[in-house]
């Protein structure tokens, strides 16, 4: 397979791109914080050197099928990053919060169902079945995450949970490149890869494009600090706790009131 | 043809999620750029002596549940009068929504006042539950029956969190706070 010297030039921006964030995550002690993502962040910088290995010393048949293998797994990976940051967002003193916890397994029931739906209704046109499937799982994973960014939004909205600093960055970046992605996919799935790639080989560079855009957007924005907190006295900080039993007890207390 | 179908789906699926991508960004971004006098502007006024004189029916000054005698004297429609009926009591389900972004508006400098700002979301969320089953009982008929039990257990939620609300804030020295009282 011949690369072009922009190609070139896409993937080498992307592999050091992870360097760079993966560099970020470690110096500013955010690793700790998103292990998920940082390990989404390694799993990139392994698959782009396997595959850059494939294609140097193996044949174009092994290189096509590792990068749709390695595309499952980097997929199914970003859903994960998701996950991590709901709990970031849904998750504030610890613990779920009460009355998200069945609203959000909904959601996610609801968003797979949806993107199910649409994913079976498509039949791209492929001359391999791992490229159907490739095809078809691009696009339910794009509609998905879309799906799911977005919802969290809409509850975090909703029910009045703030969007921690660095987790809201990180969805942020995540959620427009699925959105992003969602209406290339649509595009490459309704084309497919049999008759012509040219459609799917120049979204596929769009995609990279746009993906080291939310790169950089990462570094930049993980590399900031939150806004310094103000020190408060040991006896304060004391005073507060009680006053959040004091809150949670009163709610208890209230609930259990028998009527007049 | 069935990849026609799924074009002309996945486009409006695709339009339908940036339209309420766009609404919520909005309403998100409204609540985190809202400054300490826009959130007491956003308090509506609520006759603080009626809301007083509900609650301390069934709990004391201090927040203790009164003793079994001397609790439940108010009869339902006095407190249907002094809350004003349903309208009232969708105020106060306003008020609390700003109580909790108050406290949240502390969070910002004191990330400890975290764990505050949530249990006083939670007591938000109850009385929005209150709300939400006196207005099913509106529709049904039934609101009359209803309203005592469930406006009482709101309005005492909503007054005991405006006391939590100056109490953190009062803990952590807001300049303030004054304005803060005489608001609530």
């Amino acid at each position: 397979m011949n690369l072009s010297g922009f190609d070139r030039f896409l993937w080498a921006a992307c592999l050091y791109g992870h360097i760079v964030l993966l560099a970020v995550l470690w110096i500013r002690r955010r690793a700790s914080s998103f292990p998920v993502f940082t390990s989404y962040v390694i799993e990139n910088i392994v698959k782009t050197s396997v595959l850059y290995f494939i294609l140097s010393h193996f044949s174009q048949g092994a290189y096509y099928y590792s990068y749709w293998s390695l595309g499952v797994v980097d997929e199914a990976l970003q859903i994960f990053v998701f996950y991590e940051l709901a709990v970031h967002v849904f998750c504030p003193t610890g613990t779920w919060a009460p009355d998200v916890r069945k609203t959000f397994l909904g959601l996610v029931c609801a968003s797979t169902l949806l993107a199910l739906s649409l994913t079976l209704l498509a039949h791209p046109a492929a001359h391999r079945w791992v490229q159907t499937f490739f095809l078809r799982s691009n696009f339910f994973s794009a509609a998905l995450l879309s799906e799911l960014f977005i919802g969290t939004l809409v509850l975090s909205v909703t029910v009045g949970l703030p969007w921690k600093t660095h987790a809201a960055k990180i969805a942020q970046g995540l959620g427009a490149f699925s959105i992003l992605c969602l209406a290339m996919d649509i595009v490459t799935t309704y084309v497919g890869i049999s008759h012509n790639t040219r459609v799917f080989s120049e979204l596929a560079r769009l995609k990279n494009l746009t993906y080291l855009g939310c790169e950089t957007y990462w570094i930049a924005m993980l590399w900031q600090e939150a806004p310094a907190p103000r020190e408060l006295p040991e006896a304060m900080r004391l005073k507060i706790y009680t006053l959040q039993k004091q809150v949670e007890y009163d709610l208890m207390r209230i609930r259990a009131w028998r009527g007049n | 043809m069935r990849n026609l179908y799924f074009v002309v789906l996945a486009v409006l699926f695709l339009a339908a999620l940036l339209a309420i991508l766009l609404r919520y960004s909005l309403r998100a971004r409204r609540a985190t750029d809202t400054t300490w006098n826009d959130l007491l502007q956003r308090l509506t006024w609520v006759d603080r002596d009626n809301i007083a004189m509900i609650a301390l029916d069934v709990v004391t000054e201090s927040g203790e549940l009164r003793q079994e005698a001397s609790r439940f004297a108010l009869e339902p429609p006095a407190i249907w009068t002094l809350l004003g009926g349903l309208e009232g009591l969708e105020v106060l389900e306003h008020n609390c929504h700003v109580l909790v972004e108050l406290a949240s508006y502390i969070q910002r400098w004191h990330p400890e006042a975290l764990v505050v700002a949530e249990q006083l979301r939670l007591n938000a969320r109850e009385i929005e539950w209150h709300v939400g089953r006196l207005k099913g009982a509106a529709e049904t008929g039934n609101l009359q029956s209803s309203f005592a039990a469930y406006a009482q257990r709101a309005t005492v939620t909503y007054y005991m969190m405006t006391r939590h609300v100056l109490e953190l804030y009062s803990q952590v020295g807001f300049p303030r706070l004054a304005d803060l009282q005489q608001a609530l």
